[in-house]
């Protein structure tokens, strides 16, 4: 046990965290299975491999949703036709179409973790990002030749997506106004924005009274990477994993980033040794926002291709979760995200195959954030021994504690 | 894990310096307030002759009609002259001046002129506004209060919204199914009542697993209530679609009756207003003046103020900080719950995906705009139940104010009243911060 736990230290308990989390949604998926429930005075037995049965098809179908299915990859390693090539890699691609938001997001909350500031307007950041992109785009779509468009919207999806973070991080650093409850605001204040925004003709769609915006594909859009049918892949993920070297590099070994981190660690020590800690706050917030606001351009001239209210689906929240996770790690984060976004297009496939909606997710991200965050409850629950796990109660937290 | 707490300490600052801020803060606050009374004032020049008709339901809707009649210029005058002389008062008197009771004034007049200016020849009646507005107001305030308890406990809550939320799905499955159980003979009000009951235990059952995550567990009061926020919307939306819609039978509770006071509901105008309400709103009113005296006036309010201020402190002088931070939470998780079971008993009738939508993060506004107080948090849970009930009514006559501006007032009043522009609030100092006990 001891040498286990001491290889497999930083990643037990986040392991832990999710299998135990998946043990807990599994019996929710159970009391709710009513048929199964009625079976259990009658038929005991019955009742019980109806239970496995229930659980084990609708794991098997988020496999399946997030991974591929294979007899699709047989088939297509039988017979490569673009379209039965398409049909075996879409669960794959598809579950890194998802993974890049999460990681644009999961990159933006470490950022502002690492520095001791908690951001968790990420999602407005994100969405207005997105916003600012779709807006920029429209504009210049009749003056500049496509990449240029693509450039240009990236730029104010990053700018936008970073005001609305330099917002909290200035009124934090001037006034103490606690960003929580100022990113919490800002976050409701960003979607009446967007709903206000896509009322305006020069936004919206022609002949749709719905809130949703021009279709950008028409003009822009980011390169795909495999140019298959239906295969929605794009170039936004790898920037994604460049951001996260980026990220890593600017945490751990340029100046600035130290300083984000000392201010993370003790704020007083770091003003104490002649480091700026608003500045620090300001600059991590505005970094953290321009994260997530390349994020959102990406989603909405990469993924969607229309402005919407709901163009988020939460990735901002997730990635609070995912980012604990990862102990604030980039690496960490690139893995969460895949783990997350193969939860949230399995779990797409679970919903259509089993009937079992895919808000048990949310649930179930819950109580990973829950269980990482009390490493010592983990414990408990798994009996391992206290005085054999060095790095005491701080083992996953260590890099959350920032 | 400190990650929550990086608030610059405030105990280090100099007292001077702070003194300065308040100075500063009262400077731009007078003179706030005197360019907006020039403003109001300014107004008024163009609408003298403007008529501006309020009119009411005397005994009930669709009677006979009440009708004030004024114009729209004598409203902004007055609104001016109030607001610009408190901005006199203000700049003279300094931070001493108590400006936050004026704002209940103020804010008032300038919402009557604002509409009053909007609604020139609409024929509108204010009686459901003003209904609605104490309706809306009440699940935040009671929302606000359960902020308010555990926060002045030291407990940081911004699971508000996801409480809502629980207390809103086991109040309509709750109801439902004691109608289901008592079959024909099946009594409506008992059912209600098992349904408020059930939510509001659901809501303190979920509020001391925060308290025990919290302070068993030392987790991050905010990353907690992240927990409970996200998993209260996750589990609540799998029960929604799982369960409750296709078996509809478990969503169906009977609704919630308002109480006519005899006597009081007969009072012409006011009746109809405030006297025929349902009973969430007397409930609220009866909680806010009992908290509030509690919390000012009683041994245990002393407590729970001095644990949330100084833990350290109020440990020393024998005081059980852990065992009131719990209490406190369980009294929010109750009130909480409640409140939430109001969204699916009283204004909905049924549960469905969702349905707090964001209320539960305005009753947090209304904490802060309320300066963690029972009163205030009511009157600022007011404004912003106006602000939603009004625009209903701007939406029905079709006059042209976007909804998003009017949604957006919460969380921008938030915004300003956190940064200390007009005034700094200050929470309790140790809210967030676990306690070591020994």
């Amino acid at each position: 046990m001891t040498r286990i736990g001491s290889t497999l230290k930083p990643a037990l308990i986040p392991i832990l965290a999710v299998i135990t989390a998946f043990i807990v949604g599994s019996i929710f998926i159970l009391i709710t299975d009513f048929e199964n429930l009625a079976k259990l005075g009658t038929d005991p037995a019955g009742a019980l491999a109806g239970a496995v049965g229930t659980i084990g098809n609708a794991y098997y179908a988020m496999l399946v949703g997030a991974l591929g299915d294979p007899a699709r990859i047989a088939a297509a390693l039988a017979d490569p036709t673009p379209k039965a090539l398409a049909s075996a890699v879409r669960p794959i691609t598809e579950t890194l179409v998802s993974a890049t938001p999460l990681i644009f997001c999961g990159l933006a909350v470490a950022i502002s973790f690492r520095s001791g500031v908690f951001n968790i307007g990420v999602e407005g950041q994100f969405v207005l990002g997105a916003f600012g992109a779709a807006v920029a785009a429209i504009a210049v779509k009749d003056l500049l030749p496509a990449p240029l468009i693509l450039l240009v919207g990236a730029l104010f999806g990053v700018l936008t997506g970073a005001l609305w973070g330099f917002i909290p991080g200035l009124l934090k650093a001037k006034t103490g106004a606690h960003e929580v409850i100022t990113t919490i605001m800002l976050n409701y204040v960003a979607a009446e924005i967007i709903v206000f925004g896509l009322r305006s003709e020069f936004l919206r769609q022609e002949g749709s009274g719905q809130p949703i915006s021009k279709n950008l594909a028409a003009f822009v859009r980011m390169p795909q990477i495999l140019e298959l049918p239906a295969i929605r892949l794009h170039w936004g993920f790898v920037v994604a994993l460049l951001m996260a070297v980026v990220v890593s590099w600017f945490l751990f070994k340029t100046t600035k980033g130290y300083e984000l981190r000392a201010a993370g660690f003790n704020l007083h020590a770091a003003r104490y040794a002649g480091m700026s800690a608003s500045g620090s706050i300001i600059l991590a917030m505005t970094l953290s926002g321009a994260l997530a606001g390349l994020g959102g351009s990406m989603e909405v001239m990469g993924t969607v291709s229309q402005m919407s209210g709901n163009i988020s689906s939460g990735y901002g929240f997730n990635a609070i979760a995912l980012a604990l996770l990862a102990g604030n790690r980039p690496a960490g984060i690139v893995a969460a995200a895949l783990l997350f976004g193969a939860l949230r297009t399995g779990g797409a496939l679970m919903q259509v195959k089993t009937g079992i909606p895919l808000d048990l997710l949310f649930f179930i991200q819950a109580l990973v954030i829950m269980f990482v965050a009390a490493p010592g409850l983990v414990r408990v629950l798994y009996r391992f021994d206290r005085t054999r796990m060095p790095g005491g109660d701080k083992t996953a937290t260590e890099g959350g504690a920032a | 894990m400190t990650a929550a707490s990086p608030t610059l300490d405030e105990s280090t600052v100099e007292v001077s310096a702070a003194e300065r801020k308040a100075l500063r803060a009262a400077r731009i606050r007078g003179a706030s307030l005197a360019v907006l009374g020039l403003f109001a004032l300014q107004l008024s020049i163009n609408s003298l002759d403007t008529p501006a008709v309020f009119t009411f339901w005397i005994d009930k809707q669709g009677g006979s009609a009440a009708t004030i009649s004024t114009t729209v210029g004598l409203l902004w005058i007055i609104t001016g002259l109030v607001t610009g002389l408190t901005g006199i008062v203000q700049l003279v008197r300094g931070p001493s001046f108590a400006w936050r009771r004026m704002l209940l004034v103020i804010l008032p007049l300038w919402i009557i002129a604002t509409l009053a200016t909007l609604l020139v020849d609409k024929p509108a009646n204010m009686t459901g506004v003003l209904a609605g507005t104490l309706t809306l107001a009440a699940p935040i305030s009671l929302g606000a209060f359960a902020g308010i308890i555990s926060e002045r406990s030291g407990m940081a809550n911004i699971a508000i919204e996801g409480k809502f939320l629980i207390g809103a799905c086991v109040a309509s499955v709750a109801a439902s199914t004691a109608m289901l159980v008592g079959g024909e003979g099946a009594n409506p009000t008992v059912a209600v009542l098992i349904g408020i009951v059930s939510a509001a235990i659901a809501g303190a059952l979920v509020s001391l697993l925060l308290a025990w995550l919290g302070i068993r567990w030392k987790v991050d009061q905010i990353i907690a209530g992240i927990v409970v926020n996200i998993g209260a919307l996750g589990i609540t939306n799998f029960l929604y679609l799982r369960v409750l819609q296709s078996n509809t039978q478990f969503n169906t509770p009977p609704t919630i009756e308002s109480i006519k006071f005899p006597v009081l509901s007969e009072l012409p105008v006011i009746g109809p207003i405030l006297f025929s309400s349902g009973p969430y709103l007397y409930f609220t009113l009866i909680v806010m003046v009992a908290f509030a005296y509690m919390l000012y006036r009683t041994r245990w309010g002393l407590r729970l103020r001095a644990s949330g201020e100084k833990p350290s402190a109020a440990g020393t002088v024998g005081i059980d900080v852990i065992k009131i931070r719990y209490r406190a939470m369980l009294i929010a998780g109750l009130l909480a719950g409640i409140a939430g079971s109001s969204l699916s008993l009283a204004s909905a009738g049924s549960f469905q995906m969702n349905m707090s939508a964001g209320r539960g993060f305005i009753a947090l506004a209304a904490v802060i705009f309320g300066a963690w107080n029972p009163i205030y948090a009511f009157g600022a849970a007011m404004v912003f139940g106006f602000a939603d009930s009004a625009q209903a009514l701007l939406s029905i006559l079709g006059v042209d104010v976007p909804p998003q501006l009017l949604n957006s007032l919460p969380y921008i009043t938030t915004i300003i009243v956190v940064a200390g522009v007009v005034g700094r609030v200050r929470g309790p100092a140790a809210a967030g911060q676990p306690y070591d006990q020994g």
